[in-house]
């Protein structure tokens, strides 16, 4: 009775309260008008793209010899990529995420969680697959019941961890990858794991998710600071005086990321929780869209 | 030394170690505090100026502000006064000369404190001023103090020196039972044996001022201004004195009509300050005064001596070129010249000149015109002073023909005396009249009277005889008329009738007539023989009161110094004549207080003053705590400390900081190539300008060969523009007007090749650039003061449109807006093609209203900022607004080399030949 009693409990309120998170996202979702659905770029596709010059190393088989045929340059046509693709989003569940500053309406964990939702939603109406690493979603689908499995999986994140920590890729994972964390963690974590991403290979979007108190830093007089977990703290005498140099450590952090991903390709933004999702919306669905 | 009124209160110093442990209670208990950045935050270390506990120096200044104010409560008193211990008769003696005018406050004070002293010590005192005339009885009246108290107040110093000697005169010739003395001296001169005298009565304590004493002697007319010697009593190293002089203005209010410094070299006592100012101001000068000290011995007063008077000369028919000697106004200039400004013309002109004396040498009679003329000069108060000739001589007609220029009534024809014909000596002067103008003048035996004019027998006659012959006949007569004067000397000029011209009677004469002046203080011949009623007298403050109850002085008294009750300095009068009296002879010099015998107790004023040190305290305490604040602002981190700093080290280096902000823009102008804004004020428009041209060097560097650094902003009071090649300058509705150091750079500027950009941003929805809208005025009104060539609207052939691409049009964030260049003015047409030569190539502006930064915008990671048109089409407008902007540039650098172009095939064809 008691396994029955508790599953059922578990089920009412999941039901109670994924509803809401997946129709914040869904709602987020439908304001981003859809389109086309081919990524515009050539690639592997039905559609017809464009001619292009061949090239030394193109393959002889690419050359279109019925367009060759009409000068004496080879041409090759292009198709537009159509191949579904697989967006791997990790929606950093870590303590520091379940944070919610004074005069802030929602975690920053609230936020990435719909952020990746309204965007797995998007690219799930444009066939892409879509998985969400590190839980029991990290499989890729497609549809609308992977929709609804990461929606489980993200309202069971646990908030076990200080600081969220990028997971390594995997064979698995593969094709684009989305990153919505606070990158509060410590630097030496961080990077080696992007490197790691970057190494494997393909494109990816980092959006770090701040709280507005992170940015503006409120703070004054004699305070101990405590990470959420209460793992690392700090203690300061007059918190207004470090306000400066805190700032200035935090563009430092955005400002490395901003630089690593412009080195190897991928994208990144910056969203305060305060702001309107539907920007940071549009921006990660013409990021992963590759459009720039 | 310092006493206390409350010394009790200093117990709540006993307080201040529990102050100081309260002011050091731990600050507050930290609160604790979840945050995810706190990771950011590890390793940063609090700012060294936030300690844990209040820092020591600011628990000093508090304790310090404590200690003041407790300290101020217990009224501490510097010096306090202890005049008291002595018993007996005490004499309190004082100058009271003009030499204790200017700290005359400070004495009474003092005297005030010795009273006080001897009431609470019971003493009989007696107060006693030098300058007073001595105590009629044979004793000093000592009685109690507080018969003195209320007297103090009402003593005035007086306008001349202390009487010592006589003092001490009297006192060996009244002995007196003992008494203690303590003598406030001006600290000037001999002490004329006084203090020996008093000596013998008891103890003597003299207490004098430290302070210099300064003094004016008469001032002297020299040929380059008025010079006034100025005296110091002793020497304090290099001195300056700053001296007024006061006068009527025009509205008859006394005011400063100049001032001059008098500077005393180190070691000099006495220094001469220059007058150099224009005859009319100096002739209205009535006192000449030290500025900031108030005594007699610091002001001079000025009479007729230092004027010096306009004297026409007039002499009619002068026509024969006579020997000089014997020109008729030969002696009377050689008289006058030295003290007064001789003009000689005609009659006409002489009026004119408005002189304040008019002589007539030997005129007979002037025409009915010329005599009212002259009546009514004199009525308004000319002195008209003629001198008798044979002309005279012989012009005066019938008896009843009165000639109103004319003092008396002549005779026809005169007489000669000593001549060969005549049997009668030349006659000399007869004594003068001591109720005339010349009383007090030696007749010397030397002159002689040859020939004269001989009045009419009159019943005025005598009333009208200023000097005569020994046998009575007038020699010179005069009346008054309206408010001037007529004077006839009834002889020449010159010598021909009389040595009296040759005389130095005969400048004495003048002088006394009030026709020439002296040249400065009126001399002892000047005053002797004569009663001189005071009009106004000094007081010993140095200022001027009615002498009402004065006697009439003596001329001798008058010319002998030091001045005394008789004779105070001020303005006397004797008849016509009004002379100034000063306090000092014309030499002098100021001595400190000497002869002093040994054994007399010296004081002085200054360290003798009980001070009260209260308010300094109090000052000292809310100063202290004004600054506590502001340390405890600065601690906590609310007052913007470096901030204020910063801005106050801005604000001292300001030049510099300028000159470096100069530098730096025009070095990074210099190293590369760099798009410039100009800065509106308005920080949104000033973005959008930034991102704007950051977007066209990022398209350039993309796109062509010039690869710009990041953009300018550009402050045109400040920064330097002539390395820019392009300037954009967007219109706000608040730009200012340029500053003419702004308007000066921006024309260099146009004028040596650069190029500025005006954007109005608001797709001239008015008529024309300036037709209507806002901005457009805007830009009428700055560009006004700047040198823009006549513009046109751009042509479809204009280089811009074919430097880089072909462009038709130059859209912007808003598209149909003219775009205006400097108009063609040379365009010559080779072989079919236009061909522009002016300037290089290059138009110095382009003025358009299409908003251009806002369509180039792109933020730093390469997106578009601002929405431009509808969708696929707004990305092709966005293109062309950057092709046009890369055009734009790509002119800007390339000048007229992209015009010849046009000509390649041409010349190519030619080279082929």
């Amino acid at each position: 009775m008691s396994q029955g009693q508790s599953l059922r409990n578990a089920a009412q309120a999941l039901a109670g309260a994924l509803p809401p998170v997946l129709a914040h996202a869904e709602r987020l979702a439908a304001t981003v008008a859809m389109g086309v659905h081919g990524r515009k770029r050539a690639g592997t596709g039905e559609s017809f793209w464009q001619y292009r010059h061949a090239m030394p190393g193109d393959s002889a088989a690419n050359i279109d010899w019925r367009r060759s045929a009409q000068g004496d340059a080879l041409f090759i046509r292009e198709r537009e990529w159509e191949a579904a693709q697989t967006v791997a989003f990790w929606c950093d569940a870590s303590k520091s995420m379940d944070y919610q500053g004074k005069g802030a309406s929602l975690t920053k964990a609230m936020r990435a969680q719909v952020l990746t939702l309204a965007l797995a939603s998007l690219l799930t109406r444009a066939g892409e697959r879509v998985a969400l690493l590190e839980t029991r979603a990290q499989a890729a689908g497609v549809g609308e019941t992977k929709l609804q499995q990461m929606a489980l999986a993200l309202h069971e994140a646990d908030f076990n961890d200080d600081y969220g920590t990028i997971p390594l890729p995997t064979a698995r994972v593969a094709g684009h990858r989305v990153f919505l964390s606070d990158f509060m963690g410590p630097e030496d974590e961080i990077f080696p794991a992007l490197n790691a991403h970057a190494d494997a290979g393909g494109e990816g979007c980092l959006v770090q998710i701040l709280d507005p108190s992170e940015e503006t830093f409120p703070f004054d007089g004699r305070i101990i600071f405590e990470s959420m977990g209460g793992v690392v703290d700090f203690e300061t005498l007059r918190a207004k005086a470090l306000r400066k140099a805190y700032q200035d450590r935090l563009a430092e952090r955005s400002a490395k990321l901003a630089e690593w991903a412009r080195r190897v390709g991928w994208h990144f933004t910056r969203h305060r929780t305060d702001e309107s999702p539907r920007a940071a919306l549009l921006w990660l669905f013409m990021a992963v869209g590759g459009q720039k | 030394m310092i006493g206390f009124l409350y010394p009790a209160l200093l117990l709540g110093l006993l307080i201040l170690p529990i102050l100081w442990w309260l002011l050091r209670a731990v600050p507050p208990a930290p609160s604790r505090r979840k945050f995810p950045g706190v990771r950011l935050l590890i390793g940063l270390k609090d700012p060294e100026s936030t300690p844990q506990h209040t820092p020591w120096w600011l628990l000093m200044l508090r304790l310090l502000a404590i200690a003041a104010a407790i300290l101020a409560f217990a009224e501490p008193v510097l010096n306090p006064r202890t005049d008291s211990g002595g018993s007996g008769r005490l004499l309190v003696l004082m100058d009271a000369g003009w030499g204790s005018a200017d700290d005359w406050a400070d004495r009474q004070h003092r005297v005030d404190a010795i009273l006080a002293g001897a009431t609470r010590d019971g003493r009989a005192v007696s107060v006693r001023l030098l300058t007073e005339p001595l105590p009629a009885e044979g004793n000093l009246r000592f009685s109690a103090p507080q018969d003195w108290v209320p007297l103090i107040a009402g003593l005035m110093p007086a306008a001349w020196g202390p009487d010592r000697l006589g003092f001490a005169a009297w006192l060996t010739d009244n002995p007196q039972d003992y008494f203690e003395t303590v003598w406030l001296s001006d600290g000037l001169a001999d002490d004329a044996g006084l203090g020996g005298v008093l000596q013998g009565f008891g103890a003597v304590t003299v207490v004098t001022s430290d302070q210099n004493r300064l003094a004016l002697l008469s001032a002297q007319l020299e040929p380059d201004g008025l010079t006034v010697p100025v005296l110091r009593s002793g020497d304090t190293g290099a001195q300056t004195v700053r001296l007024h002089a006061i006068g009527p203005a025009p509205d008859g209010v006394s005011q400063v009509l100049w001032q001059v410094e008098a500077t005393f070299a180190a070691g000099e006592k006495q220094t001469l300050a220059l007058f150099d100012m224009p005859l009319e101001l100096r002739n209205r000068i009535t006192r000449i005064e030290i500025a900031g000290v108030q005594s007699a011995g610091a002001v001079i007063l000025a009479d007729g001596g230092l004027q010096r008077r306009k004297v026409a000369l007039y002499a009619p028919q002068q026509l024969q070129e006579g020997p000089q000697l014997v020109s008729p106004l030969f002696y009377l200039r050689k008289a006058l010249a030295p003290s007064s400004e001789l003009i000689e013309a005609g009659l006409d002109d002489l009026l004119q000149a408005a002189p304040d004396v008019l002589v007539f040498a030997d005129v007979a009679r002037l025409g009915r015109a010329e005599t009212e003329r002259v009546l009514e000069w004199v009525n308004n108060g000319g002195t008209l002073l003629r001198f008798a000739g044979p002309r005279l001589a012989s012009g005066t007609t019938a008896l009843d023909d009165i000639d109103p220029l004319l003092p008396v009534r002549l005779r026809a024809g005169g007489r000669s005396l000593g001549g060969a014909m005549t049997w009668a000596s030349p006659k000399r002067l007869r004594p003068f009249p001591d109720d005339g103008p010349f009383a007090g003048l030696a007749a010397p035996d030397e002159v002689e009277i040859r020939a004269q004019v001989l009045a009419q027998p009159d019943p005025d006659l005598p009333g009208r005889v200023m000097a005569a012959l020994e046998d009575g006949t007038p020699l010179v007569t005069g009346i008054r008329q309206g408010q001037g004067r007529i004077i006839l000397f009834h002889v020449t000029a010159n010598a021909e009738w009389s040595s009296l011209p040759l005389s130095g009677l005969f400048v004495d004469m003048l002088t006394r007539l009030s026709v020439s002046s002296g040249g400065g203080a009126a001399s002892v011949d000047d005053l002797a023989g004569q009663v001189w009623m005071p009009v106004t007298v000094l007081n010993g403050f140095g200022t001027l009161q009615d002498a009402d109850n004065i006697r009439g002085a003596d001329g001798d008294d008058l010319a002998s110094y030091p001045r005394n009750s008789d004779t105070p300095p001020g303005l006397y009068q004797n008849g016509e004549r009004e002379v100034a009296i000063n306090l000092l002879p014309t030499a002098f010099s100021l001595e400190p207080l000497t002869g002093l015998p040994f054994g007399i107790t010296r004081d002085g004023f200054s360290q003798g003053a009980e001070t009260p040190l209260k308010p300094v305290l109090l000052t000292l305490a809310v100063i202290l705590l004004v600054l506590d604040i502001l340390a405890t602002l600065f601690v906590s981190g609310r007052l913007m400390g470096t901030c204020a700093v910063s801005v106050l080290i801005a604000g001292l280096a300001m030049g510099v900081s300028d000159a470096q902000a100069d530098d730096a823009s025009a070095l990074i102008a210099a190293n590369a190539t760099v798009l410039a804004y100009v800065q509106t004020g308005d920080a949104r428009q000033d973005a959008i300008s930034h991102a704007g041209l950051y977007g066209l060097s990022q398209a350039l560097t993309s796109r062509t060969a010039i690869e710009p650094v990041d953009p300018l902003p550009i402050d045109l009071d400040i920064d330097d523009i002539s390395l820019i090649p392009f300037l954009y300058w967007p219109i706000t509705e608040l730009q200012p007007t340029l500053s003419l150091a702004a308007v000066t750079r921006v024309n260099a500027y146009l004028r040596n090749g650069g190029m500025i950009m005006f954007d109005t941003r608001d797709a001239h929805l008015g008529q024309g650039f300036g037709g209507g809208s806002a901005n457009g005025l805007i830009l009428q009104r700055i560009t006004a003061q700047l040198e823009i060539p006549a513009l046109a609207p751009i042509e479809p052939d204009h280089v811009l449109t074919r430097t880089f691409y072909l462009l038709e049009v130059f859209p912007g964030r808003w598209r149909d807006g003219t775009v205006w260049v400097e108009a063609p003015t040379h365009l010559t047409t080779i072989e079919g093609a236009p061909f522009r030569n002016l300037n290089d190539g290059v138009t110095p502006v382009v003025i358009g209203g299409n908003d251009w930064a806002s369509a180039w915008a792109m933020s730093p990671n390469g997106r578009p900022m601002y929405p431009v048109g509808q969708g696929l089409s707004g990305d092709r407008q966005r293109e062309l607004a950057l092709r046009f902007g890369v055009n734009l540039i790509m002119y800007v650098m390339t000048g007229n080399y992209k015009s010849d172009q046009v000509h390649i095939p041409a010349l190519l064809e030619r080279l082929g030949q």
